[in-house]
């Protein structure tokens, strides 16, 4: 078994585990996407979702990987998939079980319901980790200055995933497109971050700005991190289609800066959000019930909201407000680049 | 400063930014020279349509307690520091005064009551602390 497919496996239990435990970690007051006022957080019917939600997320977990095991890593992406859509599905589940006993008991009946900003976020903005975009620059100039130095000793033509193509730039350099690309694309979003609404607490404002503030350094900085691992796997690529190096085990190496990122990214992600569920919600005011803008408790859709990113309702993250055109326009930014080779791909039938 | 306004309230949101302001201006809080934010960036942040915001830090600019410039943006003009106001203002001010008082009255809180709450409120403002209400 080489290391490829072992990450293979390996990458079902992490996904069933981080599945499991992402919608569990999050702040009192929003529960499987449902805004629950501070006098209801006792409520049983919570709890019970909490723990149901708990067990059919461990037995999918445990189905995705037994299946893996029995047909092979060659099942490990369609594993995961299928164990993606099986949570969503829970959660979705548990999402309507609560919204129902709270519109029957109308747990917002008569509440005297806010919305807070602190202005200090904006006098006093965030600095951007900037600094810790050095290492994804680095490697992405390293990849650049081999490329271009490798380029005249090609041979005609490159084994590019088990088939071969004529050597031309685009071949060539296709890795540094997708390093500029990933790493690019994510600064910019993550730009956009700092500068979007922060996730404030109607019952302490001020500790909760700077818990955000805390959690959002963390999560860019291992963001960041994450570029610069996907972009050594880029550059390990390209050097073995480069024929810099031969490995038998070269696939594993591969995966290997990528699997390590994204298992620190999770990591630093579930660290940032149980800090932020550990939050009191000392229930001294209500948060607004804005249950209505939230399909299902994870899509966001407010034509009154200026904002284009908006926190995410579980777990640390953000979520496009698909009621503002500018996000329309924001994710076909993002999607362009692949679409856009996949349609020259097809029209030129290479 | 905290901005904690009620989206869904009985007074309009224009209406509760100014107050929201006013009364950070008044306990110090957002003394001469502070900045505010822009109003796209509290529209943002309040999730409201940036008129709103622009209605109520234009409120302010009228009052003379807001400075908006095209460079430095929202700025804070006034404050219990700058002096006192106008005889023109605190006309218009008793008038209003006047309304909140009579609400009192007309509810049947006793005069006494009704002058504790003012002292109350009056003694929370640090820099107005000097002047003996009493």
């Amino acid at each position: 078994m080489t290391a490829a497919v072992l990450i293979g496996y390996v990458m079902v239990p992490l996904f069933g585990v981080v599945l499991w435990i992402v919608p569990l970690v999050t702040r009192p007051t929003l529960q499987f996407g449902v805004r629950v006022p501070p006098a209801y957080l006792t409520a049983p019917v919570l709890r019970r979702e909490r723990r149901n939600f708990q067990w059919r997320s461990a037995i999918i977990a445990i189905c995705a990987t037994a299946a893996v095991i029995a047909v092979g890593s060659r099942a490990a992406w369609i594993s995961r998939l299928v164990e993606i859509a099986a949570n969503l599905g829970c959660f979705w589940w548990a999402h309507q079980r609560i919204e129902k006993v709270k519109s029957a008991e109308g747990w917002f009946a008569g509440q005297r319901q806010t919305v807070v900003a602190d202005t200090s976020w904006r006098t006093e903005p965030q600095r951007f980790p900037i600094g810790w975009l050095v290492p994804a620059v680095a490697v992405i100039v390293t990849t650049v200055i081999i490329g271009i130095l490798r380029y005249p000793h090609l041979p005609p033509y490159l084994a590019s995933g088990g088939r071969q193509v004529a050597t031309s730039p685009v071949t060539a350099f296709a890795g540094i497109a997708g390093q500029i690309y990933v790493t690019g694309i994510g600064t910019g979003l993550l730009l956009l971050v700092y500068r979007s609404r922060p996730d404030l607490d109607t019952a302490d404002p001020a500790a909760s700005l700077r818990g955000y503030r805390t959690a959002l350094g963390a999560v860019a900085r291992a963001l960041l991190i994450l570029f610069a691992c996907i972009d050594l796997t880029l550059l390990l690529s390209a050097l073995r289609l480069w024929e810099v190096y031969h490995l038998p085990g070269g696939t594993a190496l591969l995966v290997l800066p990528v699997a390590l990122g994204l298992v620190a990214f999770f990591a630093t992600l579930v660290r940032a959000a149980r800090k932020r569920a550990g939050a009191t919600d000392a229930a001294s005011a209500t948060d607004r019930d804005d249950d209505r803008f939230w399909k299902g408790g994870l899509v966001y859709v407010n034509r009154d909201d200026p904002a284009v990113l908006v926190t995410a309702r579980f777990a640390f993250g953000w979520t496009v407000n698909l009621g503002n055109p500018t996000a329309w326009l924001l994710i076909a930014g993002v999607l362009a680049v692949p679409v856009g080779l996949v349609i020259i791909k097809l029209a030129t039938g290479t | 400063m905290l901005l904690s306004i009620e989206p869904d309230g009985p007074v309009p949101i224009y209406q509760q930014i100014r107050d929201r302001i006013v009364e950070a201006i008044a306990t110090g809080e957002a003394p001469v020279g502070s900045g505010l934010p822009a109003t796209r960036q509290l529209a943002v942040d309040l999730g409201i349509n940036f008129h709103t915001v622009n209605k109520g830090y234009d409120l302010l600019r009228q009052e003379g307690l807001l400075r908006i410039g095209r460079k430095a943006g929202a700025v804070v003009s006034r404050d219990a520091t700058s002096g006192p106001p106008g005889p023109d203002w605190e006309a218009g001010w008793a008038t209003r005064l006047r309304t909140m008082l009579a609400e009192a009255t007309a509810q049947g809180l006793p005069a006494a009551e009704i002058i504790r709450h003012c002292r109350d409120v009056v003694a929370g403002f640090p820099s107005t602390s000097d002047g003996d209400p009493s």
